[in-house]
């Protein structure tokens, strides 16, 4: 009864945090931006398909990191500059067109590698010793990635000039240029982080996930539910609506059954939808 | 890498180019019976979850009209194929049928796509036209004019639980599917297999079909029950995730895997490092070393050169079709559904994976058992002529 228990406690937490770290662009650029970013799902197909890249030219796996840093960098700032600035960052507006140029990206994909699945090999085999019982050693290093970005996060939010003066842009944009904040380059380089985070999470998930030109439109499916729970554009509402979408999902799961499970994340976000549609932890 | 694969993109457009090139030369040369060509609609994957298949699907049936139309065409008439989706909602493929009927009029109807929309399709077209659904299913369909050449579950199920159990040694089963129609009856047709060699069921779960599954807690509950062999009835990128963190968390060594649904495809997704163990039971893989299947790749390399997509089973059946079709008109002398139907059970006719035989509008086949090694099947045992068990 322990080993599994305890297995099952490690799956939830692993559940949690891996939803945490895909999520966490999206977190930053719908949050933080109120932009809709529908394409979100497709900057993870990017980043996975990358790795694959790097792989397949029979590269070193940690290679796929500075690649889809350039990829997914110089894909967020032509994006920014092509589609959300022109459409004023409006959250409707950008809504259609990030769902329009997620067709396009993926069509884009597909002219290049196809539709079939490809599959990228775990770059950590194997799994470690936990309180006497092993758990793959890759998604323990996942967990650890996840942590200490989330963390990273809240430091640089709270703590670092750029997270205050991105609070000062999203709290009064005009005040925010008044004082001398350039919030159109600040707005920028917060969109470009949210899609550089995007690509990133896209090359640590790619060895679990089938890696194919749709793969995006079922994560971001669970980004929204999370995003509706947890509540925008803070870090709290980010771990909290993980938890609650991650930790749901792997306990009912593992009590009942997976479609049970499905079904109560389904009820609990129209409820919140319904009843607190700015979710558990809002901005203020 | 971006170099690479713009020639990539080079070599695709000339053989593009050359593929348009000799279906004019053929349409060129089959002038004469060109006149009152014999329209058929096929339903392939384009769009949906299924789209990977779409291309390999056309391919399959261009090359199925080929065969037909090299050997005479259909009641001396050369085959047209009109390419519709199948991969959108059964509304959607409902009234793609009836335009087929109704605008297009089409003679018949070939579709590869999942069972929703062929229910919808053979509520619309109610008999009207002959109707041939190819990919596996799950059987018990008595449509009025729709014919089955796919893997039934009893097919897939009959001889493979019994062999499996051999080579696992054991005879404890976990039962692991997709949340619909598919997965469900397979499994019910798996436990009376099971239940015959004496074996139990141990658990049997279900995940909800296109949600964004984690399968880390099955796979703890696999772990602690132990069971001899691991039976799957998962789709397309949950069969990928499922395997692949099977044997991240180290199990494929100690217990067998026989995925119901693990084609060539599914099989490059889940990739070399994770299919130890892994076994599959289906009608036709690609590598199967005969005479009809060198022929039936061959012809795919010669029309698609080196960018012809990677056949499966699911793609492979609509090239099926083509031959069935052919052999059951020539001996009923029409089209007519009512005359087609009584000439269609019995028939023989000879595919890739070799001959079958129609049997209450399901066909009876040699189903092959295969080992995962690598990235590739290898063919370990062959079940010659395995009935349908169907009862239309």
């Amino acid at each position: 009864m322990d080993a599994i228990v305890l297995i099952q406690g490690m799956n939830i937490l692993y559940t949690v945090l891996a939803l945490a770290l895909v999520m966490m662009g999206l977190a930053i650029v719908m949050g933080l931006l109120n932009v809709l970013n529908i394409v979100h799902g497709e900057f993870i197909m990017i980043g996975a398909f990358t790795a694959y890249a790097v792989q397949a030219a029979g590269w070193p796996y940690i290679l796929s990191v500075p690649a889809v840093f350039l990829v997914c960098g110089a894909l967020g700032l032509v994006v920014e500059r092509l589609l959300i600035r022109p459409l004023r960052y409006d959250p409707f507006d950008t809504l259609l067109a990030t769902w329009g140029l997620g067709l396009l990206l993926r069509k884009f994909v597909e002219m290049f590698f196809g539709r079939a699945f490809r599959s990228v090999q775990v770059p950590l085999p194997g799994s470690l010793q936990i309180a006497g019982h092993s758990y793959p050693t890759y998604r323990i290093m996942i967990m650890a990635i996840s942590a200490a970005l989330l963390v990273s996060l809240v430091i640089w939010f709270r703590k670092t000039r750029t997270g205050s003066r991105i609070r000062a842009m999203v709290g009064n944009p005009t005040l925010a240029e008044a004082v001398g904040i350039s919030t159109v380059a600040l707005a920028r380089n917060t969109f470009v982080a949210g899609t550089i985070l995007a690509g990133f999470a896209g090359v640590v998930i790619a060895p679990l996930v089938p890696i194919e030109p749709q793969m995006g439109i079922t994560l971001v499916v669970n980004a929204f539910f999370m995003i509706i729970i947890g509540g925008l554009g803070t870090v709290v509402g980010l771990i909290g609506g993980a938890t609650m979408i991650g930790g749901i999902q792997s306990a009912v799961s593992a009590v009942f059954d997976p479609t049970t499970a499905y079904l109560s994340i389904l009820a609990l976000s129209v409820l919140f939808l319904w009843r607190w549609p700015r979710g558990i932890f809002p901005r203020v | 890498m971006v170099l690479r694969r713009t020639t990539t993109r080079r070599t695709l457009m000339k053989s593009i180019a050359a593929g348009s090139a000799l279906v004019g030369i053929q349409s060129f040369v089959g002038v004469s019976r060109a006149a009152n060509p014999l329209k058929i609609g096929v339903f392939v994957n384009d769009t949906g979850p299924a789209s990977l298949f779409g291309p390999a699907q056309r391919a399959a049936a261009e090359l199925g009209a080929d065969q037909v139309n090299g050997a005479g065409g259909i009641l001396g008439r050369n085959v047209e194929i009109t390419f519709v989706d199948g991969g959108a909602s059964p509304a959607e493929g409902a009234k793609t049928a009836v335009r087929l009927m109704l605008s297009d009029k089409v003679d018949m109807i070939f579709g590869s796509h999942d069972s929703a929309v062929r229910l919808a399709i053979e509520g619309a077209i109610k008999g009207k036209v002959p109707y041939v659904y190819t990919p596996v299913y799950e059987g018990s369909d008595c449509a009025n004019g729709s014919y089955f050449l796919g893997e039934t579950p009893q097919q897939q199920m009959e001889r493979s639980i019994e062999k499996l159990a051999a080579i696992a040694g054991g005879k404890s089963f976990y039962l692991i599917g997709n949340d619909y129609v598919w997965p469900r009856t397979t499994n019910g047709q798996a436990k009376i297999y099971i239940e015959k060699i004496g074996g139990k069921v141990i658990a049997e779960e279900y995940y909800p079909l296109g949600a964004a599954n984690n399968f880390e807690s099955s796979i703890a509950k696999i772990k602690s029950a132990a069971p001899a062999i691991v039976l799957q009835t998962l789709v397309g990128g949950d069969n990928v995730s499922f395997n692949r963190a099977f044997s991240d968390f180290g199990l494929s060594d100690s217990f067998a895997r026989l995925s119901c649904l693990l084609e060539e495809n599914t099989l490059a997704g889940i990739g070399a490092d994770a299919s130890k163990n892994l076994y599959s039971c289906l009608a036709y893989f690609a590598n199967l070393d005969s005479p009809a299947n060198k022929a039936f790749l061959d012809a795919g390399k010669k029309r698609y050169g080196n960018e012809a997509p990677q056949q499966s089973t699911i793609s492979k059946g609509l090239f099926d079709a083509f031959v069935f079709a052919k052999a059951v008109a020539e001996k009923a002398g029409s089209l007519d559904v009512a005359v087609f139907g009584l000439a269609a059970d019995g028939i023989s006719f000879e595919t890739p994976s070799g001959t079958q035989k129609i049997k209450n509008r399901n066909a009876i086949k040699d189903m092959y058992l295969a080992k995962c090694d690598g990235g590739t099947f290898e063919v370990i045992d062959t079940f010659k002529a395995v009935s349908p068990g169907q009862t239309c």
